[in-house]
């Protein structure tokens, strides 16, 4: 028997486990106990990550569609027929109509093959990932605050601090292990506060629940930061030193004294009072958020005052305190820092400016295009005619899903590269059978942005390859040969572009647990958290932010205010959670969690049927009542592809971000 | 006893090479900063005196994952006939192997464990340092053995006090007495001496009778559990890494010409579990599961397999993110009586 130490498929915690093969099969999964992250833990997820790798609807060998039905093809025909597809959509209107999805579950190393191949072999900037749905708003928000946009300090700090502040994260369920810190440091004597508008786990367990109404994140912290600067809790000293542009911000928070923030969000202003005193009164404070915060139309706003409060207190720049942005995908920060973003290369280098452009050019020898490409929701709106999709599921995981089903049907071109198949094959002209996790070298990085080795488990089922082998293939078919003879050679050349990968080598990952970026050079130990001694920008900037409702509130007609979200057993859209037997086996329904008083007046019982209607769909679901929504709300997970809660969701964009605002829309609920 | 032995240490992997030829060698390894079973290429590479594995050795007799038949136009049985020698177990490891025997073969035997238990040679090494998590001290599981084991070594310095506890053990060394002597005075007396200072180590005492004695008099409230429940991950990391818990539940997995059937590790901390047709979850309450676990290792398996459904290996305490492993439970039921 043999154990392979890789790292975690699924969430952004980046969990280091051993796969244990034995003749060829993976026959289990066991945490490792040295990890900083896991220290011999992992979540149910974990656990059981090993079981779709092997499971019998793998994709085994590459498939076209021809006169509306799929067959199987050879590498070389399916290849061409890519190629093909691609240059004709370019030659008749051009690289910028073709669109390219990346992908928060592939590696490092593939997603800036990924984005290296839009921009230099198709030549448009028209690459983005699912990170537009998740923490765009995160990566615009704090370049402007911080000058970079990721969780500033890390996990093995926790366990540390003196107060933790949680906003908008369902942590215990969505980064368990991270969750496991903070019950850590709660049980040796650290404040835990938590904002939500739901009665999740860790809200229970914390000293004080700020149960705010979905959308009202920006009047809550300005209430919070208002009670700090009236009762002189501000870290003037920092504030004078660290930062800029504070008397315009602080001339705005007048309007925000805890009665009217009280009257907007719904929580008590004793309480507003209380948590920004208990924030605010301790030197090792760390601040954390999640979807909650950015999947709205103000979700740069939102991450904008979260970043204004930590800068008001001095909460940064030291270990214990920071603002730590909780990143979904086991592979969002890297996706994002390999700058598979529309308007960066990797390590955030702005494609606008010409310098960054003339080193990538110097080193891909290409021409480069000089204008931002479209985000993920400009593509669905009819920007694009032919897209290349690796290892995501719009036809699930995007709002409006009816609106972006039809933009993949009326593409001229789609090819789409995965794991199974998914509703979004279901649209392809060619499909191209990946290698999963288990299958391939490369590296991860996870939410602290800790970079770790995942290692070669088993081979690949069928013909399967790995991304970064077909997106290689495909470039040398269309006249750019990329010769990696492996996916380390692939981690030289981004070292070699990316500044704050600079001195993240394969060989250097092979001992202790990943490095934390930036590592500049070959002997940096790595930054265990950001800010030191001064923001990446230099100064901090204030950002003056106000309180905007949300772009579709209840009313008479559609009553319930609906917020989306995911839950402890699945996995986005359920692609590999939901071919995973125990998994399965617990949660195989989609189900509306109702508010107990809300279920008595429309009769709905306990288990029965639902269908909840929006402006833009309908879905039936089975009702769970429950104390964990308010009267007024209800709660509906994205997984299951059988009731789509996202053909309900608002398509309505944050303007800066593009982030659609997953969490507030409103709809009506009738028994069945 | 019959078939002690003292082994020089020089001559260990000469020994262990041997019984390579014939089995796949598994013994802890050295993995970065983890300590893990696996199986052994570098004999000299093994860890002697690692920390408690995770998961506990039951990975080779009930792996997590495993094919159990397979249906073409017949069917196939799969049970695993490989052999294999464990080194480098722990006592308690080896003490939870009586209770899963009678699980597993009391009555309606299961011939996938069968097999498995069959062909697989344990060899455990008396804890001279436990861990600061163990607690087999106070249930008599450890940290050494008086019977139960296939060979038990002592550790002795430069050399092994070695105990067989089977015939294939015995069989094991007198084939190779070559590479042994019998012990003499001294050697038993600094094995006592391993005994004695082993016990003295041990951080932690918990007494499971007293738990028992908690729960079996209804003195712990509902309070108590729900706060328990509370910081429940449902991770059910307890159940897999536990020596003693024998969770699973069986599927099919239809492949184009053939059907596979497949065992894997489940736990009782899902409510689906004990799911019944139309969706009726009798523990669907959170708190329930809880007890459950813990009424079943401290009532119920005394009742049915005549003793505790915990061996004290420490384990869930390494794994529980939650921090509500056995013995952290049991230390706080004495500040917790209703
Ligand atoms: S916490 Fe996240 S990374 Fe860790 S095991 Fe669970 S899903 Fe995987
Ligand atoms: S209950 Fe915990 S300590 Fe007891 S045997 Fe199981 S894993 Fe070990």
């Amino acid at each position: 028997m043999q154990k392979v130490l890789t790292v975690c498929p699924y969430c952004g915690c980046g969990c280091g486990l051993y796969l244990h093969v034995e003749n060829g099969r993976i026959t289990g999964v066991s945490p490792s106990r040295s990890h900083p992250v896991n220290t011999g833990s992992l979540c149910v997820k974990g656990w059981n990550s090993y079981e779709f790798v092997q499971h019998p609807e793998r994709l085994r060998y590459p498939m076209i569609r021809e006169k509306g039905i799929l067959r199987r093809a050879t590498w070389q025909e399916a290849l061409q027929k890519v190629a093909e597809g691609i240059n004709r959509v370019k030659a008749a209107y051009g690289a910028h109509s073709i669109g390219v999805l990346s992908s928060a579950k592939c590696t490092n190393e593939e997603n800036y093959l990924m984005m290296k191949f839009a921009r230099g072999v198709i030549g448009t900037n028209n690459v983005d990932h699912c990170a537009r749905l998740c923490h765009s708003s995160t990566v615009g928000g704090l370049a402007r605050a911080f000058g970079s946009g990721a969780m500033t300090n890390s996990i093995s700090e926790i366990k540390e601090a003196r107060v933790l502040f949680v906003i908008g994260s369902n942590t215990m369920e969505q980064h368990p292990m991270i969750a496991m810190h903070m019950l850590d440091a709660v049980r040796k004597g650290t404040t835990l506060v938590v904002a939500d508008p739901r009665q999740t786990q860790i809200a229970r367990l914390a000293h004080l629940h700020l149960r705010h109404r979905c959308g009202t994140d920006v009047a809550l912290l300005l209430g919070i930061m208002n009670v700090i600067v009236t009762e002189g809790l501000v870290d003037k000293e920092f504030v004078r030193r660290r930062t800029e542009n504070f008397d315009a911000f602080e001339s705005l928070l007048d309007k925000y004294p805890p009665s009217v923030a009280e009257s907007i969000t719904g929580v008590r202003a004793a309480d507003i009072r209380k948590a920004a005193r208990i924030y605010a009164s301790e030197k090792r404070s760390m601040l954390f958020y999640s979807m909650g915060i950015t999947q709205h139309i103000t979700g740069t706003d939102n991450v904008r005052a979260c970043a204004d409060l930590v800068m008001l207190t001095g909460h940064i720049g030291l270990p214990m305190t920071g603002l730590n942005p909780l990143r979904g995908q086991n592979n969002v920060q890297g996706a994002c820092d390999m700058g598979a973003l529309p308007e960066f290369y990797s390590g955030y280098q702005p494609v606008k400016d010409p310098k960054a452009r003339r080193k990538f050019q110097r080193a891909w020898r290409r021409k480069l295009p000089e204008r931002p490409g479209l985000t993920l929701m400009e593509m669905m709106d009819g920007g694009v005619r032919a897209m290349y999709i690796m290892g995501e599921n719009p036809a699930i995981s995007d709002p409006d899903a009816t609106h972006v089903r039809d933009a993949l049907k009326k593409l001229d071109f789609l090819v789409v590269q995965d794991i199974f198949q998914t509703e979004t094959t279901e649209y392809a002209d060619v499909i191209l059978p990946a290698a999963s996790f288990a299958e391939k070298d490369g590296t991860f990085t996870n939410t602290e942005r800790r970079v770790q080795l995942l290692r070669k488990a088993v081979d690949p089922p069928g013909e399967a390859k790995a991304d970064w082998q077909i997106i290689c293939e495909l470039s040398e078919l269309m006249g750019y040969p990329m010769h990696y003879r492996g996916s380390y050679e692939i981690m030289e050349e981004i070292a070699l572009l990316t500044p704050s990968y600079g001195g993240i080598l394969h060989h250097r990952l092979e001992e202790g647990f990943g490095i934390q970026w930036p590592c500049p050079n070959s002997n940096h130990p790595g930054t265990p958290y950001l800010h030191r001694k001064k923001f990446a920008r230099g100064l901090g900037s204030f950002i003056t932010v106000d309180y905007i409702p949300p772009a579709e509130l209840p009313d008479e007609k559609y009553p319930f205010l609906l917020t989306t979200g995911r839950i402890y057993f699945h996995y986005h859209t359920g692609t590999m959670t939901r071919r995973t037997s125990v998994i399965e086996r617990e949660e195989p329904l989609c189900f509306v969690e109702i508010n107990r008083e809300d279920a008595k007046r429309l009769g709905i019982r306990d288990s029965f049927p639902v269908r909840v209607k929006s402006r833009r769909g309908e879905i039936e679901v089975s009702a769970r009542i429950t104390d964990r929504v308010p009267e007024g709300t209800v709660f509906i997970p994205f997984h299951f592809r059988e009731a789509v809660c996202n053909i309900l969701t608002n398509p309505a964009l944050d303007p800066i971000a593009k982030i659609p605002e997953f969490k507030v829309c409103a709809v009506a609920l009738e028994a069945v | 006893m019959a078939g002690e032995w003292i082994l020089d240490k020089n001559h260990l992997s000469y020994w262990l090479r041997q019984m390579r030829n014939e089995m796949e060698l598994i013994a802890p390894l050295r993995e970065r900063e983890d300590i893990v079973f696996k199986s052994v290429e570098k004999i000299h590479e093994i860890v002697l005196d690692c920390p408690a594995s995770i998961p506990s050795p039951k990975e080779f007799l009930t792996p997590q994952f495993e094919p159990m038949l397979k249906k073409t136009d017949k069917i196939i049985d799969l049970r695993d006939n490989s052999k294999r020698v464990v080194f480098g177990v722990r006592s308690c490891d080896i003490s939870a192997l009586r209770l899963l025997d009678r699980f597993y073969l009391n009555g309606f035997k299961d011939p996938y464990y069968e097999a498995r238990r069959k062909n697989t040679l344990f060899i455990s090494i008396v804890c001279n340092v436990p861990d600061n998590t163990c607690f087999c001290i106070g249930l008599g599981t450890g940290p050494f053995l008086k019977e139960g084991f296939d060979i038990q070594l002592y550790d002795l310095g430069d050399r092994y006090f070695v105990q067989c506890g089977s015939k294939e053990a015995r069989k094991w060394c007198s084939r190779y007495s070559f590479l042994m002597r019998r012990p003499g005075k001294a050697d038993f007396e600094d094995q006592y001496e391993v005994e004695l200072s082993s016990q003295a180590m041990f951080r932690k005492r918990i007494s499971l009778e007293y738990a028992q004695q908690m729960i079996s008099e209804d003195k712990l409230s509902d309070g108590f559990w729900q706060g328990v429940t509370e910081r429940c991950f449902e991770c059910g990391g307890c159940v897999y890494v536990c020596p003693l818990c024998t969770c699973y539940t069986v599927f099919d997995r239809a492949y184009d010409n053939e059907t596979e059937r497949i065992r894997v590790w489940d736990t009782c901390f899902f409510k689906g579990f004990t799911r019944l047709a139309g969706n009726i979850l009798p523990a669907e309450q959170r708190i329930l599961r809880t007890k459950r676990w813990f009424y079943h290792k401290l009532l119920y398996y005394p009742e049915t397999l005549g003793g505790f459904g915990c061996v004290g290996c420490g384990r869930c305490t390494i794994t529980c993110p939650g921090r509500i492993d056995m013995a952290t439970v049991v230390l706080k039921m004495k500040d917790e009586q209703k």
